[in-house]
């Protein structure tokens, strides 16, 4: 397999360049002292069991979804699809904040209610929000490999006269675990990472620490903590790697007929997660726009959103594809693919800041679109090189030997027969690029070029302020943009796989 | 809605004995200006930069927004990478000023811009622009002003439960005062008996919230949260009290420091102390102004009422000792 070098190459090269803020990361913490206190032991306990608790919500919630619209004979599956990974765009702070002000004695809606309901706070509560706004991570790569399955071995159980349960259960999901682990991955980067969420619902991690530090000008200090965080990622990392599957071939799609009753189930569930994870943020923010009023929000807000979002989507899958490649192939690769997750799992303020320092010696480069867009790509290429990985695995190698055989160059072979082949993991990972990019915060408010604007930054500007009637409009202009562009890539995905069949 | 900051404010409204100026009185900018802004103000300070751009059509104004402590860091690491990009910062709290001014030294601020400013209010390189006062917020269903002390040390010894936000820069600064007017060791023991009694909170903000739903008797929060949540809902069961001479109403500033020296870079700094900008400041912000003859906003005493201590506001950037003590009493 001498062909397949360059990829590896590439992605060595690729790794390399993501590990270039932690070397800033450990210049920075050179001399750094921290005060030794029994907090640490608490710290990390806090940091697992958030993660843990988190990824096992997230993907109770997450798989079951994706089985649904894929595969179930709901109505208007795309529609609900589309709406389900809307809270991917729903910064964390927002979420958290709106279940801090919802809940508990005197919340928003007791007052609603006319009756006190119970606090979301603390452990429990952060792993409850975190998982309502990181299941989309779990409900997509779930998808993209459920995509890949193999009709026949699910027509065979059926036709031996398996129910669709135990289909479900012995056939289909043992065959989407690595796809189940991607996501349940990413959910775990994501919730060490996340400072907000915590943050507000009062739990203690290292997330937390690393921005006290920080905002008391211990910089030394945060990229010391930081240095520690990162070996509990290696960790997680490593217990991913735990997790295999063995490729299969795609030959033609399935559906899993419900019942009447489970149909209504289904739709139940999705509404109620709907309800929780975006109606409460807009009834909680709607509250304050009817109590204290809005302010009218530039329109041009929402095209600074967007086109940043979309090249730092399109940028992260071009740069992801040669590591899915090497990925694909195992041994090497795969460790390169974890190299390259430990972007996801650094705090965001931490990887602006040691990106600063690498923009400061380039001067034509420092606070511009490209650094910005270098930035995200470092942070968010996980999300796009997990599904591609796992698709071009299960891409059928002898069509595309077929191919070459023909008289196809590596590049006619892999734009006219791999490409369609794993273009639904190509969107579905810049989807997920696409939808973080934009609820994202940290890093754009430190490495964006000076006067651009997003809905994300205005929303933290009202926020911060406490004006939150003013949040409502830009939340919900938010969750729009990311249900419309979840649509189209819907759409996309459709011509191409009937293209592609023809 | 908000009302335009140059369209309402009246130069007969009050007297003046120090002479504020008025925009009126300024020459009209021109060319470019790089303001580091830390933090929005959610539309306000977007107000006062609109309406200053509009009196100016051939002012340039770039605006780089963030939280006040990553500008700092981001100015520090400019500097010493020697590519300044601001010309002028623009931060929310003293310390993210302190920070700077200690590590980039930029040039003294002229005599005719300090000039403006109350005479405690007057550092040597930056230049204080609006105020916050540390305040108490008890709940005025749960207990009466009269039974909280007027000293802030005194309160270890009520049995009244407290809500603070240990790790939020505001706290941390009341705390660094603290540490400046009573020393370690009586602050340290302060924490400590206080500690058991209160609750931790993200931001001031859930301070005052869990004070007006009743989780926590009194919370420690910078003074214009109350007014905010009491003009959205005034049904609130909130009230300020104030301690006098000490740490408790530390009166802490946003300010500027002008880090690239032009005229233009003044020009502008003189348009954020004009009679109109702190008078807007003062009623849509609930910011407290720093020139004489502007009046405090609505639901504050006047700054002749209240008795801030006397603190050199540089030195709440010195946090680390501030950090150190909050973790040995289990605070943080």
């Amino acid at each position: 397999m001498k062909s397949h070098s360059p990829t590896v190459v590439l992605s060595l090269v690729i790794g390399l360049v993501v590990l270039a803020p932690v070397a800033v990361l450990v210049s920075l913490a050179s001399g750094a002292e921290l005060d030794s206190s029994g907090q640490s032991w608490q710290l990390l306990f806090n940091t697992l069991a958030v993660t843990g608790l988190t990824v096992f919500g997230a993907t109770l919630v997450g798989v079951p979804l994706a089985i649904a619209t894929t595969h179930c004979d709901l109505p208007w599956r795309n529609f609900w699809l589309a709406l389900l990974v809307a809270p991917l765009a729903i910064p964390s702070y927002i979420g958290g904040f709106t279940y801090f002000a919802a809940f508990g004695a005197g919340g928003e809606l007791g007052e609603v209610f006319g009756f006190d309901l119970p606090e979301v706070r603390g452990l429990w509560g952060t792993a409850l929000v975190m998982s309502l706004y990181t299941f989309p991570l779990i409900l997509l790569t779930t998808r993209a490999a459920l995509k890949q399955l193999d009709g026949s071995t699910v027509d065979a159980a059926r036709s031996l006269g398996a129910s669709s349960l135990f289909t479900l259960w012995h056939v289909v999901l043992p065959r989407v675990r690595s796809g189940v682990a991607a996501g349940a991955l990413l959910t775990s980067l994501y919730a060490m990472s996340d400072f907000a969420t915590p943050a507000i619902l009062g739990l203690d991690t290292f997330t937390r620490v690393i921005y006290v530090e920080y905002n008391a000008f211990g910089l030394d200090r945060a990229a010391l903590l930081s240095l520690q965080l990162l070996i509990v990622i290696g960790i997680v990392l490593w217990l991913e790697s735990r997790v295999s599957t063995d490729r299969e071939q795609a030959q033609r799609a399935f559906e899993l007929p419900l019942s009447r009753p489970a149909r209504w189930t289904a739709l139940f569930v999705i509404l109620a997660v709907l309800l929780a994870a975006i109606g409460m943020p807009i009834l909680v923010f709607g509250i304050w726009l009817v109590r204290e009023g809005g302010a009218s929000v530039n329109p041009a807000l929402v095209w600074n959103t967007t086109y940043p979002a979309l090249i730092a989507a399109i940028a992260t899958v071009v740069v992801g594809l040669p590591v899915a490649y090497a990925a694909a192939r195992g041994g090497l690769g795969r460790w390169l693919e974890r190299m390259v997750s430990v972007g996801y799992g650094i705090p965001g303020i931490v990887m602006g800041t040691a990106l600063l320092y690498v923009g400061l010696r380039v001067d034509w480069f420092y606070q511009t679109l490209a650094l910005l867009v270098v930035g995200h790509v470092l942070r968010f290429l996980p999300l796009a090189v997990g599904p591609l990985r796992n698709a071009i695995r299960q891409s059928d190698g002898n069509v595309i030997a077929a191919a070459r055989g023909l008289g196809a160059g590596r590049f006619e072979a892999f734009r006219r027969v791999s490409f369609p082949m794993i273009f639904p993991a190509a969107v579905s990972g810049g989807a997920l690029v696409f939808l973080e990019v934009m609820r994202e915060l940290p890093l754009t408010l430190m490495l964006r070029p000076t006067g651009l604007e997003t809905l994300t930054t205005e929303l933290w500007q009202v926020y911060e302020a406490g004006y939150f009637g003013r949040a409502a409009v830009p939340g919900v202009l938010l969750i729009a943009i990311s249900s419309v562009a979840v649509l189209l890539m819907l759409l996309g995905e459709r011509r191409v796989q009937y293209g592609g069949a023809r | 809605m908000l009302a335009a900051p140059f369209g309402v404010a009246k130069a007969s409204e009050s007297p003046r004995p120090v002479d504020p100026i008025s925009v009126d009185s300024l020459p009209k900018m021109k060319g470019e200006l790089t303001l580091y802004l830390g933090r929005g103000e959610g539309g306000l300070y977007e107000q006062i930069l609109d309406a200053i751009k509009q009196r100016n059509p051939a002012l340039r104004l770039k605006i780089r927004r963030g939280p006040s402590t990553a500008l700092a860091n981001t100015i520090v690491a400019e500097s010493r990478f020697g590519k300044p990009r601001a010309d002028v910062f623009w931060a929310i709290d003293a310390s993210s000023l302190g920070m700077v001014v200690g590590t980039t030294e930029p040039e003294v601020v002229s005599k005719d811009l300090t000039a403006l400013l109350k005479p405690e209010y007057r550092y040597e390189r930056w230049l204080p622009i609006s105020g916050r006062i540390r305040t108490l917020v008890y709940n005025s269903q749960r207990l009466q002003r009269s039974s909280l002390p007027s000293d802030v040390m005194a309160l270890a010894q009520t049995d009244h439960s407290f809500g603070w936000a240990p790790a939020y820069g505001a706290f941390q600064s009341f705390v660094t005062a603290m540490r400046l007017i009573e020393g370690e060791d009586r602050t340290g023991s302060w924490l400590e008996s206080m500690r058991e009694r209160s609750v931790d909170f993200a931001g001031e903000l859930g301070v005052v919230m869990a004070t007006s739903r009743a989780e926590v008797d009194v919370g420690f929060a910078n003074h214009y949260y109350t007014l905010r949540l009491r003009q959205g809902k005034p049904e609130s069961p909130i009230d300020l009290a104030f301690t006098a001479n000490d740490a408790g109403c530390l009166l802490n500033t946003s300010g500027v420091a002008i880090l690239k020296p032009s005229t233009l870079a003044e020009d502008f700094v003189r348009h954020l102390l004009t009679v109109e900008v702190q008078s807007y400041l003062a009623r849509e912000a609930f910011e407290l102004p720093l020139l004489d003859g502007v009046e405090n906003p609505d639901g504050l005493p006047s700054l002749s009422e209240l008795q801030p201590p006397r603190v050199d506001l540089e030195k709440l950037g010195d946090l680390k000792p501030t950090l150190s003590l909050l973790r040995r009493t289990g605070v943080l």
